[in-house]
């Protein structure tokens, strides 16, 4: 059998774009010195609401906005208790996927309870074709064989997606507040001393890593999965963690560190459509995870060494 | 500040967390209250959150209801453990999240022995309990070593260790292990001389298990305040480059912190499994190590405070499932209440302001009783 058809690529694609999401707020966060693990439970949480109203409001497009505003908010309430209660970001992030993961069951049945009469766990019933994220087939590339095949026809939040790599890129080396941002990661108390709000720029980091794993949780609900259900996020924001240092923390990197993850779990399903049980193929991407890391420290490991050889001599 | 106002501000620091809990936690009931106007809705409302409260101790009637304090000691017994090794791992800066694979895995590998191991009288018990926890210990490892060797976050490395513990013991279940004669998937029986005895015999599943917590806790507890390791770990939590330059070996503690933590949540899942259970049936993380990190958190990672806060949250756990139950509000609510108390106990400067004030107030009094005693000194003179 061979597996390395378009349709295996355009998967590979299709599955690395939450990811990718995830991974490019990571990376705007890590820069800014913000370890957010709650990426996870904000993903659960824009996805659900996502959802909820784009069935709501009949629109997909109100549904994404508001996908980006719970995330934003969440990010930023994150930011004050980090920020401003002082407690421990990691902690925070950890509280944010309990929320997510019980949270979101209460909410979704407390809801769907009091909006439609009837309280449901999933919202997979209302995500109708009509609501889902379009997908685009782009003119003059889907007509190029092969590769019109693997790039044409995704949801529009792919491409936004790998636009935002170019875009996070830029915003980090060529604006003002990219600068700010890199510089407070780097020593909050020198960007203090030359006048940069070291609270402002982390919120505005946060807020940032917030709206974008907003949009990776929209796309799970909203197009991916088509609805939202208990856990469906399964571990994409800690992956995304993952890939981002994997990605040495540069957008690029980081996006191509999306992609392998996107590639491990893709050959998953074409194993487990072999007849494997899938209990077996499920945690290749969680396996591929932390083997990437190992590669990746050992690999640092070794440029660390030979730069303090070189510097030696 | 004194030792008496620093007890009083933390006492009314955690009251204050709770207090805010609570209140989120009726706003959300509110959300779901049934009644035809906003007062019916309050006062709904108010009947669900005290049947969250007072329910897992008292019966409809107001009597003190055995059965359901029993329930909320037996439901102490897996979080108790995943708290400890919580506490173990955080003490030392190592956020490990791996307690909630831990305990599955655990509770697994223990089934396993309490099933085929062919040892006889209560020695089976303790066997296939340690051996869930060995087993555990052995697979925690994997983050604690790449993380003390490598630097490789021990975070990522844990929670995907769960998925993995996940996938893999439900492939074990459904392709090997499983009593093909039943409808759902679970294993053969355990033995009879593995299964924990029971401390009532009112259907609680309060086993002596609870008793073997804690014990656990004291022996932690002894272990972290009272020894040269539990020390370095404490230090090592503190300030990583001191422990260092004082010449102890700052990976060794980062692997046996995450070892030990391992070990307890494992034996967690063991202890858990024979005390409530005669076959192996779980096919997903049970939810325990998650809780287990709330424990630690109120406990101030603190081996002493475990049982009280593990009591908290299995009453509030109870009491959620109560609710749901008499009040018809998804259980879930306890997630998010679990939430909100943790955040507000970690959070560093939540009421800095007060404490600031306590420090103000206590020394000026004792600037004052100075002041008073050396003015009656002088006139004495």
């Amino acid at each position: 059998m061979n597996i390395f058809t378009t349709d295996f690529f355009f998967s590979i694609i299709r599955i690395a774009t939450p990811i990718l999401l995830a991974t490019l707020a990571a990376v705007i966060g890590e820069k800014g010195g913000v370890s957010n693990i709650g990426l996870e439970g904000i993903m659960m949480m824009s996805a659900l609401f996502g959802s909820l109203t784009a069935y709501w409001t009949g629109s997909w497009a109100v549904g994404l906005l508001a996908a980006m505003a719970v995330g934003l908010l969440e990010a930023l309430l994150m930011g004050f208790f980090a920020f401003k209660l002082k407690t421990d970001i990691i902690l925070v992030g950890t509280a944010v996927n309990m929320i997510g993961s019980g949270g979101t069951i209460f909410l979704v049945k407390v809801i769907t309870n009091a909006t439609m009469g009837k309280s449901l766990t999933s919202t997979t019933s209302l995500i109708t074709k009509s609501l889902q994220v379009p997908s685009w087939n782009i003119p003059l590339i889907k007509d190029i064989p092969v590769i019109g095949k693997v790039i044409s026809g995704h949801s529009l939040l792919t491409y936004i997606a790998f636009l935002l790599v170019f875009l996070t890129g830029v915003l980090l080396y060529k604006t003002p507040l990219g600068l700010n941002i890199r510089s407070v990661g780097e020593n909050p108390n020198a960007a203090s001393s030359v006048g940069v709000s070291v609270s402002r720029v982390r919120y505005i980091t946060i807020g940032i890593g917030g709206i974008l794993a907003g949009l990776g949780g929209a796309y799970m609900s909203m197009y991916y999965a088509m609805g939202w259900s208990l856990d469906m996020v399964a571990g994409r924001g800690f992956i995304a963690l993952a890939a981002q240092s994997m990605g040495g923390g540069e957008p690029v990197g980081s996006m191509l560190a999306a992609l392998i993850f996107g590639f491990a779990q893709a050959l998953g399903i074409k194993v487990s459509a072999t007849g494997v049980d899938s209990n077996l193929v499920a945690p290749i991407p969680y396996i591929v995870t932390i083997l990437s890391l190992v590669v990746f420290a050992l690999n640092q490991r070794r440029v660390e060494k030979h730069r303090h050889a070189s510097a030696l001599k | 500040m004194s030792k008496k106002n620093r007890t009083k501000f933390s006492i009314i620091r955690a009251a204050a967390a709770m207090g805010i809990a609570l209140l989120v936690a009726f706003l959300l009931i509110l959300l779901s209250a049934d009644g035809a106007n906003f007062s019916e809705k309050i006062a709904a409302s108010g009947k669900a959150l005290r049947e969250m409260l007072v329910s897992p101790l008292f019966k409809k009637n107001g009597n003190f209801s055995m059965k359901n304090f029993s329930d909320v000691l037996a439901g102490m017994i897996p979080i108790m453990f995943t708290g400890l090794a919580t506490c173990i791992m955080f003490s030392a800066n190592q956020f490990n999240l791996g307690a909630e694979g831990g305990i599955m895995l655990g509770a697994f590998v223990t089934a396993l022995v309490a099933i085929y191991a062919p040892i006889p009288g209560p020695l089976l018990m303790v066997v296939a309990v340690l051996a869930g926890g060995v087993a555990v210990g052995i697979v925690m490892l994997i983050p604690a070593v790449l993380k003390a060797k490598l630097g490789v976050s021990e975070m990522v490395n844990s929670l995907m260790l769960n998925y993995v513990i996940m996938y893999f013991l439900n492939y074990l279940m459904n392709s090997f292990l499983a009593d093909t004669s039943k409808g759902i998937t679970q294993t053969y029986a355990f033995q009879d001389n593995a299964l924990i005895p029971q401390m009532i015999d009112n259907g609680s599943r309060l086993s002596w298990g609870f008793v073997i917590g804690i014990i656990m806790v004291i022996l932690c507890w002894f272990f972290m305040y009272r020894t040269r390791w539990g020390y370095g770990i404490r230090m090592t939590g503190i300030n990583q480059p001191f422990v260092m330059y004082s010449g102890m070996n700052v990976p060794l503690i980062i692997i046996i912190s995450q070892v030990i933590g391992g070990v307890l949540a494992g034996m967690g899942g063991g202890i858990e499994m024979l005390g409530r259970y005669n076959v192996y049936n779980w096919s997903a993380l049970p939810g325990y190590g998650w809780t287990g990190i709330t424990v630690a958190i109120l406990a101030g990672n603190n081996p002493a405070y475990v049982p009280l806060a593990a009591f908290f949250m299995s009453y509030l756990t109870k009491g959620c499932t109560l609710m749901s139950t008499n009040a018809n509000v998804p259980s879930q609510l306890i997630d998010i209440i679990q939430a909100v108390i943790f955040i507000f106990f970690a959070a560093q400067q939540f009421l800095a302001g007060y404490r600031q004030k306590l420090v103000v107030k206590s020394a000026q009094e004792e600037l004052a009783a100075k002041a008073a005693a050396m003015k009656a000194e002088r006139s004495e003179q």
